[in-house]
C-alpha cells in the first residue's frame, strides 16, 4: 500500500520498515496538477492534500501538524477517510526533552496506525537497513548538490521522497560551464510539486541559476548524519572495529530480489540486547530525525537560519527567491528577516497559478537589478 | 486586552468607598453613546457612584488616549458597566503603575488564559496579554497606525490583526517592555507563530513552550479527562505538565521564589473564582427571555477570563458588580435587548467591537459565545495536582484540538441557549478562519438545522457595513421565519 507524507520530516524508514511503500507528496502523480476551487484563504497546497486524501481510496496519507492548513484540511477528511488518514503531530520546539517525546510517541503512534492499514510490526534488520539505504542516498543527493542542473535536482530529491531511489543525470563539466555566467539565486520556501517545478526553468530563462534549492523536498530535506550511521552500525553490530563496517552486506545478503526478509538469529548477537533493539532502533530515528529536521516552523527557527548562512556564503548566493503558497504565513513573515540576516536581496514570489505572467516579470526584473 | 498607547498619568488615587452602583437603581437598562454617558456620569456621581482608582468618565479615554472608536460605540448604561470599561481601558496604565512599583510584568502570549494563573499564584508578577494589542487598531480606529507600521516590516494585511503587536512592542508606546515573554507555540495559528517569531528576532527573547495538537486517545492507550468534556491521551498532557514546569521554574526565577503547590492551589483557586463568576454572569445573560446586558459588555467581560486584565482581585470585583446588575435587571424583567430578538450563537471574537452592537440594532442578540478560549471559562480541576489540572485545561483549548470538536462544543451551547442562528465571524488574515468556518456550519446545520453565516469583520467595519447589515439582517429573518 501507498501511504503519501506531506513533511519530509515524517521518518520514510519507518514507514518502509512496516512493510508499506512511504510516498513523498511533491512528486506523486497527478498531485497539484489540476486547478481546485478554493475557498477564501485556503493554502491551494493543503487543499490539494485534501484533495488526494479524498481521491485515493486505496492509499493512506500522513498529514503534518506543522501549519494550521494542514492540520484543518486533516479535519476536513478524518471522518470519512478516517482509517487511512493520519495526523503527525510535528513539535514545533526542538531544544526540549517534551519535543523527543512527543515525536517518539508519535512515531509509536505511526506505527500503530501502519499495522492497522495491513502493515507488520518492523524487523530491527530491515529497519537498520533501511535506515543506512536512506543515509546513503541523502549522501549522494547531497554530494551531487554543487553540480546537478537545478530542475533535475529537485526532480531527483522528490523523486527520492517518492520511493527511495536516486537518479541523477550523469555528472557533467558542461552543466557547470553553463551556468557560469548566470546569478546564482537561492530558492528558498515551501512545497514545490512537480507542477510548479517549472519555475526552476522560468529561473533560468530570467539570467538566474538556482544553486541552493532550500524548497519544503529540496536540499534542506536531505541530511547526512554521520553519526546516525555510526550509532545504527553500533545498534547492530557493535563498534565497528567489531565488525560493524560489513553491516550491509550482511544484510543484503537477506534480500530476495527487492523483498528485504527478516535476518537470520545469529545477526542478533549485537551490542544491544535483542528485546531493546526495536526501541534503541526507534530511539535512533527519532534522535536522528530531531537532530537534523530543520524548518520555518520550528521555535526558534533560528536552525534553518544556520544551514542557510553556510551554504549561501559557500556558493556565492546574489538573490534569494522566497517561494510560498498564497497566504503561508510562516515563510512570508521571514522576508524581512532573511534580508536582514543575509545582507542579500530577497524576492517574495507566490504560487498564484493564475497569474504566470505576473510572476515572470517579477523575476526578470528581479535579476536584472541584480546584474 | 487592550493594548492602546499609554500616555496619560498614573491613575489617580481615589477615595476607598464602596464601588458599585450608587443607589439610583430605578433607571432603566438602556444603551448610551458616550455623549449620553456624559450626562449619566454625572448623575451617577452626584448619585454618590464610588469608584475605584482607575475610574472616571469614559469620554477621557478619547481625549486623552485616542480611543476614538468610542465614539460609535454604545454602551450599557449601568455603573457596572462603567467600571468594566474603565478597567479594560485603563490596563496600560495599570501595567506602567505596577512596573513603577517594581512588579515584574511577564508578556504571555497565544495560550489566552493559561500561564497568567501561574503567574498570578507568584508575588509581585503580573502577567498580560500582548496579544490584546489586536483590539488598538479598532479602538484608536487605526489613528496609532499599527497596522500600517506592522505592513512597513512586512506584515501586511494578509495576517491577523494581531500583527499590531509587533509596532507596539517595536514603539513601546503602549504597554510596559516586559520582563519576560512567554509564547505556546506547536498546534497554534500560523499568524500568531510567525508575528512571534518577528517578535524575537527583532530582540525581544521569547521562552517558547509547546503545545501538541490535541486528539483523542487510540483504543487502549491511556486516556485522561479534560474540562469541557474532552478528553486526550495522557501522554500528552504529561508533555504540557512538563512544558508547564519549565515555564513555573522561569516565572519562579523571575518572581525570587518557588512556585510552590500551596501557593499554586492558592492561584487556581482564585482562577476559579474568575470562572464562576462569568460562567454565572453567561447563563443570566445568555439564557434569559431577553439580554440584560449587551453583547459587547459580554465580550469584553469574558476576556477578562484569560489574564484578569493585569488585576485578578480587580476582575473579581468588576464580575460580582456585572452579574448583581443582570441578576438584578432579570428579577425586575428589564431587558436592555428585548424577548423579540432572535437568538444568535456567536463564534471567534470580532476584529470591530462595533459589529456587537450592530448585531442587536438589527435585532439580534447573543447567547451564547466561543470567542476561541472556552478552556479559559471552564473550571480548572481543584481534585488534582495544580500542575497536572492545569496542564489538561491548557489542552482543551478549543484552538488546538480539532475543529470539529470545538463545533461539537458549539453545538451543546447553541443547545444550552437555546440559539435561533449561529454566526462565524472571521479574522481578517487569520489562518485557522480558511478551513473551520464550513466545518462548524456543517456540524451545526446537521446536529441543529439552524441557519448559519460566515461573515469577515476587519478592525474598522464601518465601510463593510452594507455588506456587512445585508448579511446579518438575512441571517435574523431567516430564523426569525422559522419560528
Amino acid at each position: 500500500m501507498e501511504v503519501f507524507f506531506t513533511s519530509p520530516w515524517v521518518p520514510t524508514e519507518w514507514i518502509k520498515a512496516h512493510g508499506l511503500e512511504p510516498r513523498g507528496i511533491w512528486l506523486a502523480r497527478d498531485f497539484a496538477c489540476e486547478p481546485l476551487p478554493l475557498a477564501a484563504g485556503v493554502c491551494a497546497f493543503a487543499n490539494a492534500v485534501v484533495r488526494l486524501a479524498e481521491r485515493q481510496a486505496g492509499s493512506a496519507v500522513i498529514f503534518t501538524t506543522h501549519c494550521d492548513q494542514l492540520r484543518r484540511g486533516f479535519d476536513t477528511v478524518a471522518e470519512a477517510a478516517a482509517t487511512r488518514v493520519f495526523l503527525f503531530n510535528l513539535p514545533v520546539t526542538w531544544q526540549t526533552p517534551v519535543a523527543e517525546r512527543i515525536y517518539a510517541d508519535e512515531l509509536r503512534r505511526l506505527g500503530r496506525f501502519l499495522v492497522g492499514l495491513g502493515g507488520h510490526a518492523p524487523v530491527v534488520a530491515v529497519l537498520v537497513e533501511i535506515i543506512m539505504q536512506r543515509s546513503r542516498a541523502r549522501q549522494r543527493l547531497l554530494e551531487a548538490a554543487p553540480w546537478c542542473p537545478a530542475r533535475a535536482y529537485a526532480e531527483a530529491v522528490a523523486r527520492f521522497h517518492l520511493d527511495g531511489s536516486v537518479h541523477l543525470p550523469p555528472e557533467d563539466g558542461d552543466h557547470r560551464a553553463a551556468g557560469m555566467s548566470s546569478i546564482p539565486l537561492a530558492l528558498v520556501g515551501g512545497p514545490l510539486p512537480q507542477s510548479q517545478m517549472p519555475l526552476l526553468e522560468a529561473l533560468e530563462k530570467a539570467g538566474g541559476r538556482v544553486v541552493l534549492n532550500a524548497t519544503e523536498a529540496g536540499e534542506r530535506s536531505l541530511w547526512a548524519d554521520f553519526s546516525l550511521i555510526q550509532d545504527t552500525i553500533k545498534l547492530w553490530a557493535g563498534h565497528p572495529e567489531r565488525g560493524g563496517d560489513s553491516l550491509s552486506p550482511q544484510i543484503q545478503a537477506h534480500r530476495t530480489g527487492d523483498k528485504l526478509s527478516p535476518p537470520r538469529k545469529a545477526e542478533f548477537d549485537a551490542a544491544v540486547p535483542v528485546e531493546r533493539l526495536e526501541d534503541n532502533a526507534l530511539d535512533l530515528l527519532v534522535r536522528g530525525y530531531l537532530a537534523n529536521y530543520m524548518d520555518v516552523f520550528q521555535r526558534p527557527n533560528t536552525r534553518l537560519y544556520d544551514w542557510l548562512r553556510v551554504r549561501l556564503t559557500a556558493r556565492q548566493v546574489r538573490g534569494i527567491v522566497l517561494w510560498h503558497y498564497v497566504g503561508c504565513d510562516l515563510w512570508r513573515a521571514e522576508a524581512q528577516p532573511m534580508r536582514a540576516a543575509f545582507g542579500l536581496p530577497v524576492l517574495l514570489l507566490d504560487a498564484d497559478e493564475a497569474a504566470p505572467n505576473r510572476n515572470t516579470g517579477r523575476l526578470e526584473a528581479f535579476l536584472e537589478s541584480l546584474r | 486586552m487592550n493594548q492602546r498607547k499609554s500616555k496619560v498619568q498614573s491613575p489617580k488615587p481615589k477615595g476607598k468607598g464602596q464601588h458599585g452602583s450608587p443607589d439610583c437603581g430605578t433607571v432603566g437598562p438602556r444603551k448610551l453613546s458616550l455623549n449620553e454617558w456624559d450626562g449619566r456620569y454625572e448623575e451617577l456621581i452626584r448619585a454618590g457612584l464610588h469608584e475605584p482608582s482607575y475610574g472616571g468618565p469614559l469620554r477621557r479615554h478619547v481625549l486623552l488616549e485616542g480611543d476614538l472608536r468610542l465614539l460609535q460605540l454604545r454602551f450599557d448604561n449601568s455603573a457596572a458597566a462603567l467600571r468594566l470599561w474603565n478597567f479594560l481601558l485603563t490596563e496600560n496604565q495599570r501595567l506602567h503603575a505596577a512596573r513603577a512599583q517594581g512588579e515584574k510584568i511577564i508578556g504571555t502570549m497565544k495560550d489566552l488564559g493559561t500561564v497568567p494563573v501561574m503567574a498570578y499564584a507568584l508575588p509581585g508578577l503580573r502577567a498580560f496579554y500582548p496579544d490584546g494589542a489586536w483590539w488598538t487598531p479598532c479602538l484608536m480606529e487605526c489613528s496609532d497606525g499599527l497596522l500600517q507600521q506592522a505592513e512597513q516590516i512586512g506584515i501586511d494585511a494578509s495576517f491577523c490583526p494581531v500583527r499590531a503587536m509587533l509596532p507596539a512592542f517595536q514603539n513601546g508606546e503602549h504597554f510596559p517592555r516586559p520582563d519576560a515573554l512567554i509564547c505556546s507555540t506547536g498546534a497554534v495559528c500560523d499568524d500568531f507563530s510567525a508575528i512571534a517569531q518577528r517578535l524575537e528576532k527583532m530582540g525581544f527573547p521569547i521562552v517558547w513552550w509547546e503545545m501538541p495538537r490535541r486528539r483523542r486517545p487510540d483504543p487502549g492507550e491511556a486516556a485522561c479527562a479534560l474540562p469541557g468534556d474532552l478528553c486526550a491521551p495522557q501522554i500528552q498532557v504529561d508533555c504540557v505538565r512538563a512544558e508547564l514546569e519549565r515555564i513555573g521554574q522561569v516565572l519562579s526565577g523571575l518572581a525570587g521564589q518557588p512556585l510552590d503547590d500551596n501557593a499554586f492551589v492558592r492561584g487556581i483557586r482564585e482562577a476559579n473564582k474568575v470562572r464562576r463568576l462569568l460562567a454565572a454572569l453567561r447563563r443570566v445573560v445568555y439564557t434569559s427571555p431577553g439580554a440584560p446586558l449587551p453583547a459587547l459588555e459580554l465580550l469584553v467581560a469574558e476576556m477578562l477570563a484569560i489574564h484578569f486584565c493585569s488585576d485578578r482581585e480587580e476582575t473579581i470585583g468588576v464580575l460580582t458588580d456585572l452579574l448583581a446588575e443582570a441578576e438584578a435587571r432579570l428579577r425586575r424583567k428589564q431587558f436592555v435587548v428585548d424577548e423579540a430578538a432572535v437568538r444568535v450563537f456567536w463564534v471567534n471574537p470580532v476584529a470591530d467591537l462595533r459589529a456587537m452592537n450592530l448585531l442587536e440594532d438589527w435585532g439580534g442578540r447573543v447567547c451564547g459565545s466561543d470567542y476561541m478560549f472556552t478552556h479559559a471559562l471552564d473550571l480548572i480541576p481543584e481534585d488534582l495536582p495544580p500542575l497536572e489540572a492545569l496542564a489538561r485545561t491548557a489542552l482543551a483549548d478549543p484552538m488546538v484540538g480539532s475543529t470539529r470538536e470545538r463545533a461539537h462544543r458549539i453545538v451543546a451551547d447553541c443547545r444550552a441557549g437555546r440559539a435561533e442562528a449561529v454566526v462565524i465571524s472571521r479574522i481578517p488574515g487569520a489562518s485557522h478562519c480558511a478551513r473551520e468556518g464550513a466545518l462548524i456550519r456543517e456540524v451545526v446545520r446537521a446536529e441543529l438545522g439552524i441557519p448559519t453565516i460566515e461573515l469577515e469583520v476587519p478592525p474598522i467595519c464601518d465601510a463593510m457595513l452594507p455588506t456587512l447589515g445585508s448579511r446579518l439582517q438575512a441571517l435574523l429573518e431567516t430564523a426569525r421565519a422559522r419560528r
